[in-house]
């Protein structure tokens, strides 16, 4: 019953058939599938990758972030204080000019009621003058004349001293 | 039982000359089955007969995982475990599709059709027919031929650490088992497909019930379904005990990875 033509022959056939299905159909496939694990690892590799680079710059960013509005925080602080000093010092400079032109002014104030008090006084001791040069050529005598010359060097003396 | 047409018939060196046709065939098949996989092959998105030749190809992968010691072995035998199991499953089906019997009205000698097969056949009243299409596998020489084939593969897998591999005898019932792993391994796929395509030779064949009932039909579409179940069943086995028997004669680095 057991034939060792028929068993010789198929196994030939099956393994002729078997190098054909490997070279035109296996290899193809498996070729295929090896790759697609390939790829598959490496875009897993490569999302890895990422996740890990954007991990960093993220960190990276929130230190930048941190560091500019540190920097901006202290700048304003500087211009605050800054400003508030120019302000002070704005205030005390009108302050001192309010002062200055406070005293000239109260000087010049001075000084003109001085001179119009002086030439009130000339015009007074003018009139004085000029009244009584008047009533004396009217009616003083040489003698009473003399005396009031003298009376004046004196009031006048009292006067400059 | 329905004769073959056979080349040197009455020596050792018989051939069936259907049963080595048929294998020719269910290589065939495999390759237009996998040709069809590969091509228009898409390495992203992978459709129709792609996905079924790539599920074929993990399914084989798996098992051979589960069942080999490492995984340089698995590599290699994938061809050879991803053939067996489509051819088997081809093979077990021909048979199962339908049968061809070529009716033979004189003797042909170097088939092995004498006048004496004719004569006998026509004295009984049948014309002499002999099959042209059934499954290769239900042939006994052809199933332990591959099981032997797996044998003398597990032997030169096995010999590439001779000292391992002798280490292995040192129970005697190794030996024993030497020559029952081959043979229940041809035989039980054999029997299996052998006996599906008697019994249905047999029901297709029975007279019917006063001349016209055929009360064989019902039984005979379950035994086909059920032939079907056993034939891809066989296939499966087939292949699991081949990376089975390949795996326990490889030696050398064990990392199993039998979760994988």
């Amino acid at each position: 019953m057991f034939e060792f033509g028929t068993m010789i022959v198929t196994l030939l056939a099956f393994l002729i058939m078997l190098a054909i299905v490997i070279r035109f159909g296996f290899k193809p496939l498996s070729n295929m599938m090896e790759q697609r694990r390939l790829h598959i690892e490496r875009q897993i590799a490569e999302a890895e990758e990422g996740r890990a680079q954007a991990e960093r710059l993220l960190a990276e960013h929130r230190e930048l972030v941190d560091q500019a509005r540190r920097e901006s925080k202290q700048m304003v602080d500087a211009a605050r204080a800054r400003a508030e000093e120019q302000a002070r010092q704005i205030v005390a400079a009108a302050e001192a000019e309010a002062a200055r032109l406070l005293e000239e002014n109260r000087k010049l104030i001075e000084r003109e009621r001085q001179e119009a008090l002086d030439s009130v006084l000339n015009q007074v001791a003018g009139l004085t003058v000029e009244l009584t040069g008047r009533l004396l050529r009217e009616r003083v005598t040489p003698e009473v004349h003399q005396e009031m010359l003298k009376e004046a060097e004196k009031r006048l003396g009292e006067l400059v001293c | 039982m329905t004769p073959f047409p056979t080349l040197f018939k009455g020596t050792m060196w018989a051939t069936n000359l259907t049963t080595v046709a048929m294998t020719v065939l269910a290589g065939l098949l495999v390759l237009v089955f996998v040709r069809l996989g590969v091509r228009r092959m898409d390495m992203r998105s992978p459709r129709g007969m792609q996905n079924v030749v790539e599920w074929a190809a993990d399914f084989v992968t798996n098992m051979a995982r589960e069942t080999m010691p490492n995984e340089r072995i698995v590599q290699w035998v994938l061809p050879l475990a991803f053939m067996m199991l489509v051819f088997l499953f081809f093979a077990n089906w021909l048979g199962l599709i339908f049968v061809v019997d070529l009716k033979i009205g004189h003797p042909i000698p170097w088939l092995g059709i004498t006048a004496e097969d004719i004569a006998k056949a026509h004295q009984s009243g049948k014309d002499f027919a002999i099959e042209l299409f059934n499954s290769p596998t239900a042939n006994m020489s052809m199933a332990l031929g591959l099981a032997i084939m797996v044998w003398v593969i597990s032997h030169a897998v096995g010999l590439r650490h001779p000292l391992q591999w002798l280490k292995h005898y040192k129970n005697p019932m190794a030996i024993l088992e030497e020559i029952t792993n081959p043979l229940t391994h041809g035989m039980r796929l054999y029997g299996n497909i052998f006996a599906g395509e008697a019994l249905i030779g047999v029901l297709a064949g029975a007279p019917m019930l006063f001349g016209f009932i055929p009360w064989s039909l019902p039984l005979l579409v379950v035994w086909v379904f059920y032939s079907a179940f056993v034939s891809t069943i066989q296939a499966y086995v087939f292949t699991i005990l081949m990376t089975l028997y390949i795996g326990n004669k490889a030696h050398g680095d064990h990392n199993h990875q039998a979760t994988a």
